[in-house]
């Protein structure tokens, strides 16, 4: 377990900022944290990376207390806080390489070059990040955290502000690293993000989790699916067959609306959709059920 | 290399080569030129000896060093709070006492560039006379601790406030406060509470050990006292810096 947090609590002066946080990150698994605006996300974030103590309740990172063991833990996990700032009359180069020196990790570079490309920033020789546009500078946070060669990676909103190439890019970097192994705690208010790069999640309201767990698992549970749009080619086929894990809700000119439930595959529920002839011309996904599960537990529904 | 020395280097960076910090000293330095050239057009008419002059420039020196090391202490930890820099040094596995000390290596620097800078200056304004190397040897003693003083209240004042703005403005109004009585001239210094007030300051105290030194060319031993409270003035100051750097936060 690369994040464990059982039952935690912060208390600044006599205001409790958080109450009951829990979470559990694996290797490999990418885990996004979402919640409203002063939900304590980012004073969980600062509890799991050691920068303020937790008042009661269990924090083990990497297997070590965050706050006791700062350096060990430092020294294995990745950052990218959410306002990331820099040395504005550093090269990007420079300012690897003064990272990489505090992490005692003296970069070459050759090294330093491999960080750039491994977050896809090309920068013109000794450009100052003063020049830098939003995007490079979300990939030279990255490329920072990246150095310590981490087992964990904790990410504040690394998507806001990035134009769509921008995110797909951060997305495809990030599914790599858990492939690889990385756990990658995902702090964010885009649940789009959420649903394309998560397998677990956690909804923080009011400094408590609300609820906890696997995307597709906690859908289900909540008798949640997936929705999506789709456009024939001509009629549908005589009675209108489907897959059992689909139901046809209504039909609107030539769009039709599907559900998918959580578990299902919706790339297999389309070929079983073919063979039962239907003449599918373009499927558009609506949502996976995620922005009404986050509506409900935050709008005081299930929470 | 050692994380002190590194997180140095890169405050060094900060004043050398960030636009913000060659500003500063293109300010100290017209702001020297100014004092050098009153003080020189005034030796030249007889209005003041050589020694005033040195004691006139090392105390403009000083004042404006402690004015510098505000500046770079407040932005060294609120300035870089408020840019989002801090806390990846913060993660970085290193402590944070390190990290502190680097920053206070920085304001050390700040002050030696300044003193480097100002040494034309203090040539020009009394390299005529004999007090020149009592001015210096004085101002490197009395002025160190109280311009490094003035640096860690910044930085301690920086990590408590919440902005930038505000610790500027209460290390300035502390600056000013210091150097009121010094602005208001003998005659109150005279009194009872002026007197306690020149021992608790201080930015007095350096100022009067360094009149005994150059004015009254007394010796720079002789100056003990006035130098351990400098002393103790940065030691508080810095158990400041350190006590809000480590309640710095995300």
């Amino acid at each position: 377990m690369l994040i464990e947090m059982q039952a935690i609590q912060v208390n600044q002066g006599n205001a409790s900022i958080l109450r009951d946080v829990n979470l559990s990150l694996d290797k490999g698994s990418i885990y996004g944290l979402i919640g409203p605006n002063g939900a304590g996300k980012t004073t969980t974030i600062a509890a799991a990376l050691g920068l303020m103590p937790v008042s009661s309740g269990l924090v083990r990172v990497l297997g070590k207390d965050p706050w006791t063991q700062s350096r060990f833990v430092h020294a294995r996990t990745g950052a990218l806080p959410e306002q990331s700032g820099f040395y504005e009359w550093m090269s990007a180069e420079e300012y690897l390489a003064f990272f990489g020196n505090l992490y005692e990790r003296p970069l070459t570079r050759g090294e330093i070059a491999h960080c750039l490309s491994q977050v896809a920033l090309t920068p013109r020789p000794g450009q100052r990040i003063s020049t830098f546009s939003r995007g490079m500078r979300q990939r030279l946070g990255l490329a920072r955290a990246l150095i310590p060669e981490p087992e964990l990676i904790i990410l504040d909103e690394p998507t806001n502000g990035l134009d769509p190439r921008g995110r797909r890019e951060l997305h495809d970097i990030l599914q790599e690293l858990a492939a690889d192994g990385i756990g990658v705690l995902l702090c964010t208010h885009l649940l789009d993000d959420v649903e394309r790069l998560c397998d677990r999640i956690g909804v923080l309201v009011s400094g408590r989790t609300v609820v906890e767990g696997g995307l597709t698992d906690l859908l289900s549970a909540n008798g949640l699916s997936q929705r999506f749009l789709i456009r024939l080619s001509a009629e549908a086929p005589p009675d209108e067959p489907h897959p059992h894990e689909a139901s046809i809700l209504t039909g609107n000119g030539g769009w039709r609306i599907v559900d998918i439930a959580a578990k299902a595959k919706p790339e297999e529920v389309w070929r079983k959709f073919y063979a039962l002839g239907w003449p599918l011309v373009e499927i558009k996904r609506e949502n996976t059920g995620l922005e009404a599960l986050y509506l409900a537990l935050t709008e005081g529904g299930t929470a | 290399m050692n994380a002190v020395a590194i997180i140095a280097r890169k405050e060094a960076g900060d004043l050398l080569r960030s636009p913000r910090g060659l500003s500063w000293l293109l300010a100290m330095a017209a702001a020297l030129s100014a004092f050098s050239l009153l003080l020189i057009s005034d030796a030249e008419l007889s209005l003041l000896d050589n020694a005033e002059a040195v004691y006139g420039m090392c105390a403009v020196i000083m004042g404006l060093g402690a004015l510098l090391a505000i500046v770079m202490g407040v932005d060294t930890v609120a300035g870089e709070k408020e840019r989002g820099s801090l806390v990846p040094l913060l993660v970085a596995p290193v402590s944070r006492d390190r990290i502190l000390f680097g920053k206070l290596a920085g304001i050390a620097m700040v002050w030696a560039a300044m003193y480097l800078l100002a040494l034309p200056y203090l040539w020009a304004a009394g390299g005529a006379g004999q007090n020149l190397a009592e001015g210096l040897v004085s101002l490197a003693l009395m002025g160190t601790p109280v311009v490094l003083g003035f640096g860690f209240l910044a930085m301690g004042m920086g990590a408590r406030l919440s902005s930038t703005r505000s610790a500027l403005m209460v290390c300035l109004v502390i600056l000013l406060l210091a150097a009121s009585p010094v602005i208001l001239g003998p005659s109150l210094r005279q009194t009872a509470v002026g007197r306690i007030f020149d021992w608790i300051n201080p930015l007095s105290v350096a100022l009067n050990a360094l009149d005994a030194v150059i004015i009254d060319s007394q010796a720079v031993v002789s100056q003990w006292l006035h130098w351990n409270l400098t002393l103790l003035f940065s030691g508080i100051t810095l158990w400041f810096a350190r006590d809000g750097f480590y309640r710095t936060a995300l």
